[in-house]
Order: C-alpha cells, then sequence, then structure tokens
C-alpha cells in the first residue's frame, strides 16, 4: 500500500478521535436579555402624597407563559398637580435590577410617552413640563400630571427605543421599538 | 472557423460520459468532457480527425470524425464492466435514483457569480426563493424548504442549522462546478428530511493531466456597490500523477441595498470563504482531504426589528420605510455573524464486491446573532454552537446479471449548544442516528427499473430550559422508521423519456419545533414548540416526460402529488400579554398536508443563434384534515428568455445578448383564516425584466469571460409572499453587474 494512502487513513482517524472527544459539561442556562418586567410611576402630591403604581407582567419571554401579572389602578385626586417619574425595573432579578439608569444614559435614543383616554374632563390627565434629553428633545422620564374632574379613564405609558422623530405622541408618530407598552386603569376622585 | 461539438453517452443509459479525456490525434490535444458528456472544439479546418475517448469506468474508443463546418457528433462509450464485468469508478454523490433531477451547470453557476446560492436557484423550475430581503435567502423546492430539504455539499450532509428561516444555506457557490435539485422526497439515498427534495453541490473533479490550472472571478454590482472576487487554483504533479490540490478563496463585500427610492438601513454584507484539497488518486484506491470555511457577516435591515404588533403595523401602513438611511458599508446591530467549516475525509478502493466509499465529515456552525441593545455590550445575544459527526459507507456493488446497485450505511452525530447566558432560543441538545440503505437497479433495453429500501433510527436528548429559574429538563426521543422508492424508465429512444417514481419518506421534528420558545421581532409574533410532536410521513408519486429534438426543440414535464402526514406547521393561538403589549402566539401543530404540482420547460431553437426557453411551474398545496390550503407558499410563476449568441470573430467569440422576463403570480390560495394568522395578504403579481450582454475575447488562447447584466431593469417596484421582509420593504431595485472571468490552463500537453 502506498504512502500517500496511509497517511490519509491516519489522518482521518486522527481527526475523527480528536472531534468526537465527548462533552460531559452542564448545559448552559439562558437569561432574558435586557428584561424590563414593570413600569413604576412613582408620583408625590401636595401635602406629603407620595405613592407608587405598577405595572408588572413577566408573561411572555422566555418561554414563561404563565407568569405574574400585577397591575395598579392609578387612583388621584380632581383637579391637582404631581410630580411623576416613571421608573423601568427587572424584578425577576434579586435585589431588583432599576433600568431606569441605563435608560437615563441612554435618553436620547429612549423617550417615554404618555396618553390619557378620555384625554380632558372627567376621569382625563393632562401632561406638561416632561424632562429633555442631551439635545433638548422630549424625554419624558419625569413628567407632571394634572388630573380632570371626578371619573374613570385609562392612562398609557410607551417606552420607545430607538425613535425616529421624537416630536411625536404616539408610537406610530414617534416609530422606534416598543420597550414597554403599560395601560393602567385611572380613578380620580 | 469550424468547430466541432462531440457529445459522449453511455450506450446503455444514455447517461454523461463525465469525467472522461478527448485526445485528438491531429492536434496532439487533450480536452475534458463537461457533465453533459461535452467537448467543444473551435479553431479547426475541415477534414477528419482521430478522436480516442478514455475515461475511468468506461472503455476506451477510437472514432473518425469528419469535420465540414459547425459539426455536432455523438459518440458512445460503454461502461467497462458491460465487457470486464468491472465496476464503474465514477465519483458523483448524486447517482440517483430514477427521479425529477435539475442541474445549474458551471457556465450558469458563473454566469450568476456573486449571488447567493438561494437566488441561482430560482432558474431552476419549481424552486423558489424564501428571503429576508435581498441578502439573505433559502432555496424552496415544490414549497418544501429548510427543515424538510437536505443539502449535500461535496458529498457532506450540510448542517448549518438549517431549520431557521432567517439561516442562509453556508455554502460558497464559487466552490461548485455544479449544482443538482433532486426534486421531489429522496429520503432511501440521502437520508430522513428530505421530504421536499434535495441539493447537491458538486465541487470539480481534480483533473488527472499535469500541471496547473485555475480561474479568476471578479464581479461587481451597482445596486448596494458590492464587489465580489473568487480566485481557484488547482495542480497535478508530474512526478507524481496521482496527487492533486486544489486552493479556492473567495471575498464578498456589499454595502446597504437600494429599493426604488429608498435605500435600506442596515443591509450590508461581507464573506470570506476559502478551502482546500489534496486528492491521491489511483484506478483502483484513492482518498480525498478537504477543508473548508465559511464565514459571514450580515446586517438584518433595522426597521424589520418590531417591539410589539402595534409598531409592526405601524410599519406595514408606512408608505416608506421607517427606518431612513443613507449608503453605507458599515454593519450595526441587529446583525448576524456565522461561520461553517467542514473537514472531510474520503477514501475509496475497489475490489471483487464493487466500489467501496467512505465518507466521513465533521462539521462545526457557529451562528452569533447580535440584537437590538439598550446598551451596547460589543456581545453577541445568541451564540448557538452546531457540531456534526457524519460517515456514509457505500458499495457500488458488481453488477448481478442486470442488476446494479448500492448499499451502505449512514451515521450521524450532533451536538447543539448555546452559551450561558444567551437569550433562550433553541434548547442544548445531543443526536445520534443511524441508518441502513439498498438501492437496485435493473436495466433491460430500454426499460431501467430501481427499487431502494432503507431503515433510520434516530436519538434525540434534549436539555431545556423551563420554568421560572429556566431549570434544565431533560428530555428523550427515539424515531425510526423505513423510506422506500420504486421508480420506472422507459426510453424508446434518444428522443423521449418516460419515469415515474413512487416513494415514501420521513423526517423528526426537529428541535425548534418541540422546543421553541421565543419571539420573533420580524413578525412580532411569539412561537411555542409542541413536545409531542410526531414524525411527518410522506407519500409521494412523480411523473416527468422529456422530449429533444436534437438542438431544435426539447421539452420536460413532470407533475407530482405528495401526501404529508402529521405535517407540522404554525397555528395561530390566543393573543399573550407582555410588558411590550399584546403578541399574537403560534404553536407548532400537526396535519395532513397534501401537495400537487407541475413544473414545465421548454426549449425552442428559433435558428442556430437563437434560443427561446420557457419554464412555469404551479404547486397547490392543501391541508386535507381541515380541508383548507397551506399557508406561505409559492405562487404560480412563469418565465421566458431568449438569447442571441454567435461568435463574432476570431478574437470575439461566445457572445450574446440575453433577455429574460419573469412573472410571478399574487398567491391566491390562502386559507380561510388568513386574516388572524397574517397582515397584510399576499402581495401583488409582479413582473421583472432582466437583461445581459457578453462575450468572450481572446488575447492569444487566453480567453477572458466578460458579461454586463441588469437585473430589474425597469426598477420595478414589487413585494414577494415569500419574503419575510415584505411587510416592510419592497424588494430591490435595478442592479447592474459587471462580471469577468478569467480561466488560466497551463496543462495542454505538457
Amino acid at each position: 500500500m502506498n504512502y500517500q494512502f496511509l497517511n490519509a487513513v491516519m489522518l482521518t482517524a486522527t481527526i475523527a478521535t480528536t472531534f468526537s472527544a465527548c462533552k460531559k459539561d452542564d448545559p448552559p442556562t439562558p437569561v432574558e436579555q435586557e428584561l424590563i418586567t414593570t413600569l413604576r410611576l412613582d408620583v408625590s402630591g401636595e401635602n406629603g402624597f407620595s405613592k407608587s403604581f405598577s405595572y408588572k407582567i413577566e408573561n411572555g419571554f422566555g418561554g414563561g407563559l404563565g407568569g405574574i401579572i400585577q397591575i395598579d389602578t392609578l387612583r388621584l385626586a380632581p383637579e391637582l398637580t404631581y410630580q411623576v417619574s416613571a421608573r423601568v425595573l427587572n424584578e425577576k432579578e434579586n435585589p431588583v435590577e432599576d433600568i431606569t439608569t441605563e435608560v437615563i444614559a441612554e435618553r436620547d435614543e429612549h423617550l417615554f410617552l404618555y396618553h390619557s383616554a378620555p384625554a380632558t374632563g372627567a376621569g382625563s390627565i393632562t401632561f406638561s413640563n416632561g424632562s429633555t434629553d442631551g439635545q433638548s428633545r422630549p424625554f419624558n422620564q419625569t413628567i407632571i400630571f394634572s388630573t380632570g374632574t371626578s371619573g374613570t379613564g385609562t392612562l398609557t405609558v410607551h417606552l420607545i427605543h430607538a425613535p425616529s422623530d421624537k416630536s411625536g405622541s404616539t408610537p406610530g408618530e414617534t416609530g422606534g421599538e416598543t420597550d414597554v407598552e403599560a395601560v393602567f386603569p385611572v380613578v380620580i376622585q | 472557423m469550424q468547430s466541432l461539438r462531440l457529445t459522449l453517452l453511455e450506450t446503455h443509459d444514455f447517461s454523461a460520459v463525465h469525467p472522461a479525456v478527448v485526445y485528438v490525434e491531429e492536434l496532439k490535444r487533450a480536452f475534458e468532457t463537461d457533465e453533459k458528456g461535452q467537448v467543444s472544439i473551435d479553431s479547426l479546418c475541415d477534414g477528419r480527425y482521430t478522436i480516442h475517448v478514455h475515461g475511468a469506468g468506461y472503455n476506451d474508443k477510437e472514432e473518425t470524425v469528419n469535420v465540414l463546418g459547425e459539426t455536432s457528433v455523438r459518440i458512445k462509450v460503454d461502461y467497462e464492466e458491460h465487457h470486464l464485468n468491472e465496476v464503474v469508478v465514477k465519483e458523483e454523490h448524486g447517482r440517483t435514483l430514477l427521479q425529477s433531477k435539475e442541474q445549474l451547470d458551471k457556465q450558469h453557476l458563473r454566469a450568476a457569480a456573486g449571488k447567493s446560492l438561494a437566488d441561482m436557484l430560482q432558474e431552476l423550475t419549481g424552486v423558489t426563493m424564501l428571503s429576508n430581503g435581498a441578502t439573505l435567502g433559502k432555496p424552496v423546492i415544490h414549497g418544501m424548504h429548510s427543515n424538510r430539504i437536505v443539502m449535500l455539499n461535496n458529498g457532506v450532509r450540510q448542517e448549518d442549522q438549517q431549520w431557521g428561516g432567517e439561516h442562509a444555506p453556508n455554502i460558497d457557490p464559487f466552490l461548485a462546478n455544479s449544482v443538482s435539485v433532486v426534486k421531489g422526497a429522496a429520503s432511501v439515498r440521502y437520508g430522513t428530511d428530505a421530504i421536499g427534495g434535495v441539493i447537491l453541490v458538486e465541487p470539480p473533479q481534480l483533473s488527472a493531466r499535469p500541471g496547473w490550472a485555475g480561474e479568476l472571478n471578479l464581479a461587481g454590482f451597482s445596486n448596494n456597490r458590492m464587489g465580489v472576487g473568487s480566485f481557484v487554483a488547482e495542480h497535478t504533479f508530474r512526478n507524481i500523477p496521482a496527487l492533486a490540490f486544489r486552493v479556492h478563496g473567495t471575498y464578498k463585500k456589499g454595502g446597504t441595498y437600494r429599493i426604488p427610492g429608498y435605500w435600506v438601513a442596515n443591509t450590508g454584507t461581507e464573506e470570506r470563504n476559502y478551502s482546500a484539497t489534496v486528492a491521491y488518486r489511483k484506478l483502483h484506491y484513492g482518498g480525498e482531504l478537504f477543508y473548508s470555511h465559511f464565514s459571514t457577516e450580515l446586517g438584518i435591515y433595522r426597521g424589520a426589528h418590531t417591539g410589539n404588533q402595534s409598531d409592526l403595523k405601524n410599519a406595514i401602513d408606512s408608505p416608506y420605510p421607517l427606518v431612513a438611511s443613507d449608503f453605507s458599508y458599515e454593519i450595526n446591530r441587529p446583525r448576524q455573524e456565522v461561520k461553517h467549516d467542514l473537514i472531510k475525509a474520503k477514501l475509496y478502493a475497489d475490489n471483487r464486491w464493487g466500489l467501496w466509499n467512505l465518507i466521513y465529515g465533521y462539521q462545526r456552525n457557529f451562528r452569533q446573532e447580535y440584537d437590538v441593545l439598550r446598551v451596547e455590550n460589543g456581545k453577541a445575544q445568541l451564540n448557538l454552537t452546531l457540531q456534526t459527526h457524519t460517515l456514509n459507507v457505500n458499495l457500488a456493488h458488481k453488477s448481478v446479471g442486470s442488476i446494479q446497485g448500492d448499499v451502505g450505511v449512514d451515521a450521524i452525530f450532533q451536538d447543539n449548544r448555546f452559551r450561558d447566558g444567551d437569550r433562550l432560543f433553541i434548547p442544548t441538545y445531543q443526536s445520534a442516528g443511524g441508518a441502513l440503505y439498498l438501492i437496485e437497479r435493473y436495466a433491460r433495453n430500454k426499460w431501467v427499473a430501481e427499487g431502494g429500501l432503507r431503515y433510520d433510527y434516530r436519538f434525540y436528548g434534549v436539555y431545556n430550559p423551563e420554568g421560572n429559574n429556566q431549570q434544565n429538563v431533560y428530555y428523550e426521543y427515539h424515531y425510526n422508521n423505513f423510506s422506500g422508492t420504486l421508480g420506472f424508465r422507459y426510453q424508446p429512444s434518444f428522443r423521449w423519456q418516460w419515469m415515474i417514481t413512487a416513494g415514501t419518506a420521513w423526517r423528526a421534528p426537529q428541535a425548534n419545533e418541540l422546543f421553541a420558545a421565543g419571539l420573533h421581532h420580524g413578525a412580532a409574533r411569539i412561537e411555542l414548540g409542541n413536545k409531542s410532536l410526531q414524525p411527518e410521513q410522506s407519500y409521494s408519486i412523480n411523473a416527468e416526460v422529456k422530449y429533444s429534438h436534437d438542438d431544435k426543440l426539447s421539452a420536460d414535464l413532470t407533475v407530482y402529488s405528495q401526501a404529508i402526514n402529521n405535517y407540522i406547521f404554525l397555528e395561530p393561538g390566543p393573543e399573550l400579554l407582555t410588558i411590550r403589549g399584546y403578541f399574537k402566539t403560534f404553536q407548532y401543530k400537526q396535519s395532513d398536508a397534501w401537495l400537487n404540482g407541475t413544473d414545465l420547460s421548454l426549449h425552442y431553437q428559433w435558428f442556430s443563434h437563437l434560443h427561446s426557453t420557457l419554464k412555469a411551474s404551479a404547486v397547490l398545496a392543501r391541508d386535507r384534515a381541515r380541508n383548507d390550503w397551506l399557508v406561505l407558499m409559492p405562487s404560480d410563476r412563469i418565465a421566458l428568455s431568449t438569447r442571441y449568441s454567435a461568435d463574432l470573430g476570431k478574437r470575439w467569440k461566445q457572445s450574446f445578448v440575453e433577455l429574460n422576463g419573469r412573472y410571478v403570480f399574487q398567491q391566491t390560495r390562502i386559507p380561510k383564516n388568513f386574516d388572524e394568522i397574517d397582515y397584510p395578504r399576499p402581495p401583488a403579481a409582479y413582473f421583472l425584466l432582466d437583461a445581459s450582454v457578453g462575450t468572450s475575447v481572446f488575447w492569444g488562447r487566453q480567453p477572458f469571460h466578460l458579461s454586463l447584466s441588469v437585473t430589474n431593469l425597469l426598477n420595478e417596484k414589487y413585494r414577494d409572499y415569500l419574503d419575510a421582509f415584505r411587510y416592510f420593504i419592497d424588494q430591490p431595485g435595478r442592479n447592474i453587474i459587471f462580471r469577468v472571468r478569467v480561466p488560466f490552463d497551463f496543462k495542454n500537453n505538457n
């Protein structure tokens, strides 16, 4: 038999044994990337009013269908103004991971949007003095809520990543990607 | 000046005699036959020539030919074994099986140089493309793709995480000398999963003539300002004629591509591929070692990454791309980086039993996906490694009477894993499988009958992360089944060929179908696996008739019918509330499918320089259990091409002008619940026009093949139903492509 031929056989055998070496290590564990579970509104007002309202959903990602869902009702007094700070959290981590700091650091690429239904009158909230980003464009991580007369409604808060137009007031107008869509029931009384 | 075209066919089965050397005594020159068994010899004078034919596995033949003007001669060559009862030493992985088969030969592959493999294959009837924009495409055969087709790259079953709709085949078409598509189920020879068909990518044979040869290919694309260069060189040693090697390298870089009116943000591509082959070949034994590396980096259109259902709807309803862009070569998130390495070792030898072939392949597919992040961390969010070992031992046994055949074993071992801390996409699993097969062929007069049987066993061990803490839960699956095939071919004359094939095939559910649990940003939907899926089982019948009247007219008509029981598909489920809003959920379910279709191609020569080709295909895909249409099936299409070619003189040869038109119908065969599953409805019909001109310039005996092509000549705005980006953007606009091919051959008569 020929020398080259033998060589080829040897090489094949070597490769086969090298690569078939069995691995016994533990299978890896996945991590949901940049997970947000919760949008929390820290609301403070006159007479020392200070409350937090959470919109928390663990559903949907990382394969879980039956995650925790907790949606607080926003209960505020009529015709008052409140200082609001929106926080985004990952409550699956222990201790809880506060993602707000990251979002603030990347505020040129992020935008909070607030939408009240109804827009005015009973059960409504109007918005003013939203905070701005590094280029003086809207960012709205902190904002002022002014409540309407007594009634019920809903408040929708969006966190938009990489909006193409920060002057828009709905995700359709701003473009970009929705990182959070939180819909709070509102009771003003 | 005169020319001679020789066509070498085997006497008994009319197969092309390839590879073989044709030596012309008067010229003292040797030529090699191509895949069609053809040799074209230019620059002859009228007169008598003595032709010697020599090919491994064939009897030597000597024939005298009279050349007068443009001459075509057919030479019949016998298999060696019919006289000497020796074995045919034919290195051909695509040695089927009576089955409907179409091929892109080297000429066609190089004419499309720089395109993706899937894009090239669209030229074949019955083959379409599943895509994610212009840069990422997968071949679809008779409506089947991904898990339902098998690709054989240089004789090794390609395992490159082909289950993903956004995972294009990791194969460099520049390495191929021919790409064949076996249409319809072909499990017996190529293994389970080949329910829809098989794609065979074949590199060229290393030449037996000593010396250097090779080729340089260059192409420039205007649309995305892409440049492609590929080089291949081979050498056969003069002192050791059995020893030969080949090296090849390809580099490709493209930027943002353009649709009519807009640039498409973040769609740059870059590809680096190289390979080396060493072969030692004697008449009765030999071996080959092959290594190839494929690496690609490609950007995914930024606007196809959406946050939730309403973002998707906004993007769909927008009359323009939501993410604006200028031209750039930069590739940002979201992007993919994929590396595929293949080592192949092959040994062959013949003895009194027949010809033995052993092919071992090791593949490592490493896929990294870089998602859009809030905070850049320089890391990929998905790092999937799939390692595959395959082994095939095949004996092409000696004829027993008129029966000739193959018997063999296949083995596969796979290990798939992600990195700790990746996002969940597909679980860690190991898989092992083994198979035994037997294919026998009986030829008598004008008839060939073929039957095959195969038994497969497949095992999966899966570590699936579950629950709140993503604990790994272990699952085991064992599958086994038989597949079979039976075919007949009747060839009453050179002109007519009738063929009918029936076969069964099956495939085990893949890890993504069993365990998927993830969000698809491009479709804003959550896909859920189903751990209780059963294997798919296919029963098919395929009939083909071919007619050819010399060079004047040829026709090929195929009709097929295929029932697939336990057909796995995604069924819409309830909407799911997440922190990003509501999402549609889809779960893998099973039903019974029934596919019927037809492929037609017609070739007509108006006069010796002008040819036309008409191709048409249609597939009707039904869900039998629900009595409804199946979703995401290619629509009907028809293509017409006309080519004028002529030699313009001594220096300008094989000059041509070609015009191609393609009409793709709107897909109207959609399920009743389509609006629940998908939005919007399948895009409108479209017509595309491509044109090209080319010539071969000779500088002495050195040819330079030049061509200029324009695709989407009319800069048509259109979308395709099988393009995942149909929600967001149009298909690419006009593209002007310049190609140069410079073959070199220092082997002649040395």
